[in-house]
Order: C-alpha cells, then structure tokens, then sequence
C-alpha cells in the first residue's frame, strides 16, 4: 500500500491542534524561516501508530517551549512554575492528538499507541524519517517528524 | 448535573473539567475505564460522563459497553471525547452505546453545542 502524507496536510493538523487547545487562532503556528537552531535541552513526545500504515508522530522543541504550552493548555498564570508531571503530561497530550489526527488520514488507520516522553527519540526498528517539519510557535521552534516503518510502504509529499 | 471524566491525561481532564464547569456541572475525574466503573459501583451518580478512548487499564470503548450492560447506570448520558476520528471509530461507540461523539481538538464552544444537543446545558446557560 501506498500512503501519501503532505507537508500541509500534518502542518493544519498541527495549526488545528495549537489552535483550539492552546493559542485560540488559527495564525500563530508558521513554518519555520531560516536556519534550524540547536535545542541544547529538547524535548521529544511521540506516539506510534500501528496497521497497514505504521510509524511514528514526533514533536520535538525545547524545553521550555513545552514549559510555555503547558501554561497555555492548563490555562496557568505566566509566572507559575511548571510541575514536571504535568509538562510531561500536556506534551504528550499535543503529541496524541496530532498522532490521532495523522491516523485519520490513512486510508486504513490502524491503532494509536499511547504518548510517550523523553529527551531522546528511541529507534523505532526498520523506520525511515518520511517527514520532517519546523514550524514557529510564536518565534520558538517546534517541529513535527513522521517516521514510517520501511513494510509500510509509504511516502510523503514534499510540497508545503 | 454532575459529570465523570474519564481521560489518562490529567491535563485533558483539567481543560475538559473546566469546561463543563463553566456551563454549570460539578466534574469528577477517573485516569481510565477501570477508575471510572469504580466511582460508579462506588455509588457516584453523574449524568454524563465524558470518555477518552485510548487509556491504560480500561479503554473508553470498553467502559461504554461496561456501563451500557448494567441497567442501574441506563440513565448516564455518555460522550466519547477522543482523537479516534474515523467513521467507523465513530460508529463502533454509538452502536456500543453511546450518544454522542467529539473529537480532539475541541474548542469549549464544541463542548458545549454537543451538550445542547443532548438537552445538557441548564436553562440559564442558554439564556
């Protein structure tokens, strides 16, 4: 099976996602200009996705980018401090619903694994990095991947 | 009215809680099925309660088909709230029983129109 995923298509999942559980507007997630800057303390969240069509949703930032979502998802004053299970909890929450809406695009979703957290990606056997996006989150990088595992037979699209 | 939210992410339950809140419901919150079936055999009564469906322990679809075969609990109003969003997700709970179905993202407004739907939001709320 060939399994077509496009840039635009995860990049308004992801506007979609910001938009109703963190910012509101649709407008505050761009794609990223410019170099790529090095994340000394990134965070990853990730679900795996399992079927006709497995792989991997990926959220990478920083860390204290993911400090600043949390405020925003729990709805926590700017200056209130971020309790560690909670910041890894609300990551994890975004990583899940971009992985969920990802699923729905395949033509024969299969099962979504539960989110996950760290500060390394660990390998997902036989899977290639199909797609990989840096967007802006009010000037702070916040990137999607999608790993595809190499039986899924799947492809992306390059055109943004 | 008081609703069970049922989700693993305690970050989910809080926007989710809140949400219910501000239309008028008292929430009590459970981190999977398993949880949730004990606040009812506990003897919790709740009017509505809102499901996620991937969670450990006890998945949503589960604790639908749970609560739809006990007749004592015939009159809570369930709502899956989930990033399952396919159709046949979709028609996989109403046909396990229950009644409405939201899918993440959500906005409050979302929420909210869902339970307008289901005669759920007080009177004074829609006023």
């Amino acid at each position: 099976m060939t399994t077509t995923v496009a840039h635009d298509q995860v990049h308004a999942i992801a506007q979609e996602v910001f938009a109703a559980m963190v910012d509101g507007d649709l407008g505050l997630l761009l794609p990223w200009e410019g170099e790529l800057p090095a994340l000394d303390d990134a965070l990853v969240a990730w679900v795996d996705l399992f079927g006709d069509w497995s792989g991997r949703a990926v959220l990478v930032t920083a860390e204290g980018t993911a400090q600043e979502l949390t405020r925003a998802l729990m709805g926590l004053h700017p200056d209130e401090p971020v309790e560690r299970a909670d910041l890894e909890d609300a990551f994890g929450e975004i990583a899940n619903v971009v992985g969920g809406n990802l699923k729905a695009l395949l033509p024969n979703p299969g099962t979504l694994g539960l989110p996950r957290i760290g500060s390394d990606l660990p390998p997902l056997e036989g899977a290639v990095r199909a797609l990989h996006l840096p967007l802006s989150w009010r000037g702070r990088l916040f990137v999607v991947d999608v790993w595809v595992t190499t039986a899924a037979g799947s492809t992306t699209e390059g055109a943004s | 009215m008081r609703a069970l939210v049922i989700d693993d992410s305690r970050t989910m339950r809080r926007i989710v809680s809140s949400t219910l809140q501000r239309i008028g419901f008292d929430t009590v919150e459970a981190e999977h099925g398993r949880d949730a079936l004990d606040h009812l055999e506990a003897g919790e009564r709740v009017d509505l309660a809102c499901i996620d469906w991937n969670m450990p322990v006890m998945d949503g679809l589960t604790f639908v088909t749970e609560v739809r075969a006990n007749p004592a609990w015939r009159d809570v109003t369930l709502m899956m709230v989930t990033t399952e969003s396919e159709q046949s997700q979709i028609v996989r709970a109403l046909a396990a029983g229950a009644h409405e179905y939201l899918i993440k993202p959500f906005t409050a407004d979302a929420i909210r129109d869902k339970l307008d739907l289901l005669g759920l939001v007080p009177a004074e709320e829609l006023a």
